[in-house]
Parts: structure tokens; sequence; C-alpha cells
């Protein structure tokens, strides 16, 4: 289980960019951290891998302390940053290297999940590309069975056959005891795959909720160019009309379409607290 | 769980250093060799084996010491290197003990090891160059022997070694980019610094000062002729005391620390 307890955290003495936080979030979810360019997400992943320290406040991770950094702490948590560097090695050279550090870590995973995203070589890592990179350190991270596993932007660099893969591939690698958190700003490459959605802007927890809930009290719908009912939280033009999210009061639970979601709770922020506080 | 030290995760540390940045590390220290082995070898054409083995003795211990200290911690240059070193399941003190002995014990063995080597071949090569029938054989023989890596040079050079190495872990650990550019930057100011303000402060105590060094020794005019005003004997090792035990282990210590409260 994550806890942020009066999370304050800045870069510049003064500056907060956040300000006593309060999240939870508990095991056997996938999280989907969702915010602007430059609205905190990285931020709040690293001040749960230990990389940056909090002004104030707590974060608490299976009760540890990230800040401590100490080993029993580091081998139950897993964090995929946004870059990826893999060393001149072979993936056995980089297993025997790596691997003795994770105490859950499985090869019999490894080349399964390896098998799943296309990542086949005999030679170094290095030479592979970008995304075939990435999708070997994201199959060694779920190889290493750590029970938080974080990820930035992971779906940057791979390719569309590759987003559905990782999206399989991390259902499937999904149990009770593992808390997965994702940011990114791309939401589409989260759709069907998150079971909690976490937007933040500016430092400020915008929505933290299931998406059944999230489907339950938000309507997602295409209307006419009168529609005038109620509220509306967010609207655009597409392709099949005027699309729009508002509070849902007939019932039923509609799809849930992240990428308005989020610019529903980012243009209406208040709006969205409001609804989703009950 | 020891979160401290446990000999095992940090053999694991240390075959997975060896192996990660065979490139940056081996090859800081090869270059560092070469430096040392083409120095002492054009030096000792011009100016003759004693200066060489004493400008390639600095060169090679200090200086090359230096670089390789600005190596071992050099991960922050890149996003993906410095989380991934950061993140790593060993603890902070076994991370620091790794860099620690990269450079105080490997670096410096390998070196007194491998200056050791050219040094008996450049010297032996000067001695069996010599006319055993010269007149000055005796003297040209005893003129050069082999460096004395006991002696007040190698001495000089090892308190040299143990504070810039200090200095430039830390410094690695607090510039992310271009630290060994950077560090060396800022000893080059602080060295200047506290001549300059020992300068200052000795021309407002005594008058006709020619030059002073900071913690030795200051030179007067005395009519046309100079002399030296030393420290006394118990102050002077005093000071030996500080840069050679001292002042190393705040440096080291203090890399520690901040290793510790390294945020990336």
């Amino acid at each position: 289980m994550i806890r942020f307890e009066n999370f304050c955290f800045g870069y510049k003495p003064g500056a907060l960019l956040y300000r006593n936080l309060q999240l939870s979030l508990e095991s056997g979810k996938i999280y989907g951290l969702l915010g602007k360019n430059g609205a905190g997400k990285s931020t709040l992943l690293k001040n749960l891998t230990g990389l940056l320290y909090p002004s104030s406040g707590q974060v608490s991770v299976n009760g540890f302390n990230p800040s401590g950094r100490k080993p029993s702490f580091l081998q139950t948590i897993y964090f995929i940053p946004e870059e990826v560097h893999v060393p001149a090695l072979t993936i056995n050279s980089y297993v025997a290297l790596w691997a003795p550090f994770y105490p859950g870590f499985s090869r019999e995973m490894l080349d399964n999940y390896l098998d799943k995203l296309d990542v086949k070589t005999d030679h170094k890592l290095n030479k592979l590309s970008f995304g075939q990179q990435k999708k070997f350190i994201i199959a060694f991270a779920l190889a290493c069975n750590t029970n938080v596993l974080i990820m930035d932007e992971p779906t940057n660099g791979l390719d569309i056959p590759s987003k559905k893969r990782f999206r399989k591939l991390i259902s499937s690698s999904m149990h009770e005891d593992r808390l997965i958190f994702i940011s990114t700003h791309q939401t589409r490459d989260l759709e069907n795959l998150i079971d909690q959605v976490i937007i933040v802007d500016n430092g400020e927890l915008l929505l933290n909720a299931p998406v059944d809930i999230i489907g339950q009290k938000l309507s997602f719908k295409i209307v006419e160019e009168s529609y005038a009912a109620q509220a509306v939280l967010y609207e655009e033009e597409n392709m099949y009309g005027r699309a729009v999210v508002t509070a849902n009061i007939a019932g039923g639970e509609s799809r849930i379409n992240l990428e308005q979601l989020f610019n529903a709770a980012t243009e209406n922020p208040e709006m969205v607290k409001a609804i989703f506080k009950n | 769980m020891n979160d401290v030290f446990s000999a095992r995760r940090f053999g694991w540390l240390m075959r997975k250093v060896f192996l990660d940045k065979t490139t940056p590390v081996l090859g800081t220290i090869l270059l560092c060799f070469t430096v040392t082995l083409i120095f002492y070898g054009l030096t000792r054409l011009l100016q003759g084996i004693p200066t060489a083995q004493n400008g390639a003795f600095t060169i090679g211990l200090p200086l090359g010491g230096t670089l390789v200290a600005s190596v071992v911690f050099g991960y922050f240059n890149n996003n993906a290197v410095g989380t991934s070193f950061l993140t790593l399941p060993v603890s902070v003190f076994e991370k620091w003990l790794s860099g620690v002995l990269i450079v105080g014990v490997l670096y410096f063995f390998l070196f007194l090891l491998f200056f050791r080597l050219i040094d008996t071949a450049f010297v032996a090569q000067y001695h069996s160059g010599l006319n055993p029938h010269s007149p000055y054989y005796k003297e040209q023989y005893e003129y050069v022997q082999l460096f004395s890596l006991t002696g007040f040079t190698a001495r000089v050079n090892y308190m040299m070694f143990f504070n810039f190495a200090g200095m430039m872990m830390l410094g690695s650990l607090f510039f992310n980019k271009a630290p060994f550019v950077k560090t060396a930057l800022a000893i080059c100011v602080l060295i200047i610094a506290t001549f300059l303000l020992n300068l200052l402060v000795i021309n407002l105590l005594i008058k006709n000062v020619q030059i002073a060094f900071p913690f030795s020794v200051v030179w007067i005019w005395v009519g046309t002729d100079r002399a030296a005003l030393n420290l006394s004997p118990e102050n002077e090792s005093r000071i030996r005391f500080i840069f050679c035990f001292v002042l190393p282990s705040i440096f080291w210590g203090l890399s520690l620390l901040r290793l510790k409260e390294k945020e990336f």
C-alpha cells in the first residue's frame, strides 16, 4: 500500500508544487496517473521511489519510508523512468548482473515476457532500438516480481503493436499483491487497462476514482448541437458530433473516454471534485 | 535483512560495477597509466630521470586519481543511469564503499605497482647505458635510483591524492553534468582564494613580505636578501596531520553523506 500524508514538495524553498496531498493506493490495482506536461507526475513517482524527498509530510510504501533507500525497500519496488538505459551487455549478462538484487526474479517469466513483447536478440542490448530496449526493461521489471511497479511514460517509444502487447502483458501479470502505477499523458494507451484514475494538475489532486465509479458518476455521450439539459463539464466536436462529459444523473454506465475525462477534470476541476466528493 | 552491509550483496555490486562500467572505469585507469608512461618517457629525455619520476608520479597519482574519482560516481549526467544507480537494491554505504575501493584501494595500489614497474624499467635502462669504465660511473649510477615510495615527494603526493580524490568524489555527487571540470575549477578557485587570503592576512601582519604559502612558509625581504619564516615543528606536524588525515576523512565522509542525501 502506498500512502501520501500531508505531502508537500517543492523544487525551490517557498515554491511548493504539492501542498498537503492526501493519497492512498492499494495493492491489487493498476493506477493510471494522468497530468499535463510539468503537472508533477514524475515528481510524485520520484518521491515514491526515494529519488526525491518530501519537503514535509510523509510518504510510505508498504510501510517503508522511501527516502531511506534501504535495500529491503528497493528490492520491493521497480521504477522504470521515461528514458531507459541498457548497458553494452547481452540479455544473459544483464540478468546475471541485475537479477540477484531482486529475490523474486524469475528467468522463466522474463523469457515469457520477452517472447510476448517480441524482443529477441543474442546481441548486446545497447544495439537494440529504443523501443526494443524499453520493452526489455519492462519485461525485466515485471520478471523481478516486485510488489510495486512504477512506470513513467512506459509507452513512449513503443510502436502501435507493442502498445497493445504492453497492455495485454500488464493485465496478465497483475495479481492481488502487486500495485502498478503508470504515469502518462497518452491517455489512450491506458484505456481498458487501469482500475483507477488519478489526475493531477499543478501539484493538485483533481481526481482519484476507480474506473467503475467514474462510469457511474459521469456520462460520456454524443449530443445534438442544441443540447443544454445539464451543465457540461467538457465538450468537443468530433467526427460523430458534439461529444460532452456531464454528471451522470440518468443512471446506467457509459464507456469512459480518458482523454475527455482528463480534459473535463483540468478545465472544470471544482465541478469534477464536487461530483466525486459524495 | 541487513540494510547497511551484506558481503554477498556487495560482491554482486562490485561485479556489476566492473562489468557495467568497464569502459569508463578501466578505460580511465588505462588512460592515466598511458599518460604517466608518456610523461615519464618524454620528461626523462628532456630533463632526466629524477625530474621525470617526480612529475610522472604527480601526474599519475593525484591527477589521475582525481580523474578516476570523478568517474566512479559519474552516473548522474544521464537520467536513466542515475535513476538505475540510486534505485538499485544496495545500501548507500555499499554504493559509497564501491567507489572508495575503486579509487582509494584499487587505483592507488595499481598505480604504485605500475609506477614501480615503469620506474624499474627506465632506471635499469639508464644504468645499463652507462659506461662501467667511465671515471664518473659510480656518481652517474648513484645519481639515478628508484623513486622512493616512502620518501617526502611520495608522501606529499599521497596527501594530494587523498584530498583531491575525496573532493572529486564529493563534487561528482554535487554536479550532475561535467563533474570533473566543475569540481576541478572549484578546487582551483579554493586554492587560489586560500593563497590570496593568506597573502592578504600576512601582509597586514608583517611588512616586506615577498611571498607566503598557506600553512607552510612566509618569505620576507631583509634588505636585499630574503628570509623564511617557517611554522614551528609542533604546528607543522599538526598541519600535516590535518592535511594527511583530517581533511581526506572529511571529504570522503562527506561524499557518503552526500550520496545518502542525493536527490535526482
